[in-house]
């Protein structure tokens, strides 16, 4: 596994126990023109992220939000975290879907905290929630922190 | 259904270039304002050698890089329009700077279709694996789809 040494720290491993809660991030309400915005940003042009006829008329109740908006939205949690260049692994589950309006929270908890060949590493699950408390994505993550000298 | 045959199958290689504007462009969609994502000075004055890559720029390298991944999954059998997104993981290998070249290979490495409650469903693991300029690998991007017949 390669180090960057002139990579900032956000948080040193002996900082961190099993146990903790990454702070939270509450994201502005979901608007059409992020999807748009996003879809072009992204890639990803399938219309019912952002035409509403091709929602009605597949039966999502107007368009919803690319998944990997919300992914993005964890992305950024854990990027406030631990900086963006320790991420190792960053992995999802699509567990419902985001429609126009709704306010996304994201949060994560330290699960595992281990040493490989005297490189620390945390593990932790995370998700994001509506605000009614639907869950839309869960995950989990893998990050490489520098000890503290 | 889709074509069983194409489980194990890769496409030939794609490239795409790790570009600071689409990073920057990706972070302002989420919504993420952190400066580092938005210029090399910015990112340098923050302690970082160059911007760089936010968490889910992966999905950017796929969807801008394999132009043809639509033609190909359509090719094989799948109802682009029924997909719904399951699963996303990245595995970050190694350092990925701005005006590194990657390639990229898409690959097929499961798929089966299950009886569900309303009518049967495709379920695809698809991965692609990219190495750097120097034939280093650099990320796994691991991806399950759901095709709803």
């Amino acid at each position: 596994m390669t180090t960057n040494a002139q990579t900032p720290t956000k948080v040193y491993y002996e900082d961190v126990q099993v146990g903790d809660e990454i702070p939270k991030l509450v994201k502005a309400p979901v608007t059409h023109l992020q999807l748009v915005r996003y879809a072009g940003a992204s890639g990803d042009f399938n219309p019912l992220h952002t035409d509403p006829k091709i929602g009605e008329l597949i039966g999502t109740g107007g368009i919803i939000a690319h998944g990997m908006l919300i992914m993005g939205f964890v992305g950024q949690l854990l990027s406030d975290y631990v900086g963006p260049t320790a991420l190792r692994k960053f992995g999802v589950r699509f567990r419902g879907m985001t429609h126009l309006d709704d306010v996304i929270t994201c949060r994560g908890t330290i699960t595992e905290k281990y040493e490989t060949d005297g490189v620390g590493y945390i593990a932790g699950k995370v998700q994001a929630t509506d605000q009614n408390g639907d869950l839309k994505v869960s995950g989990t993550f893998v990050a490489e922190l520098p000890h503290r000298a | 259904m889709f074509d069983k045959s194409i489980v194990g199958k890769s496409f030939p290689p794609f490239t795409i270039e790790a570009e600071r504007g689409k990073v920057r462009e990706l972070a302002l969609a989420i919504g993420d304002e952190n400066p580092i994502y938005a210029s090399k000075a910015e990112a340098q004055a923050a302690g970082y050698e160059d911007v760089p890559l936010y968490p889910t720029t992966p999905t950017t390298f796929t969807f801008w890089g394999n132009r043809q991944m639509v033609s190909q999954l359509v090719k094989a059998g799948i109802n682009v329009m029924r997909i719904l997104h399951g699963e996303e993981e990245y595995e970050y290998l190694a350092p990925i700077h701005p005006g590194d070249t990657l390639t990229g290979v898409f690959t097929i490495v499961d798929g089966k279709t299950r009886a569900g409650q309303t009518g049967s469903m495709d379920i695809i693991t698809t991965e692609v694996q990219y190495t750097n300029q120097q034939g280093t690998p650099v990320l796994k991007a691991r991806q399950v789809i759901i095709v709803r017949e």
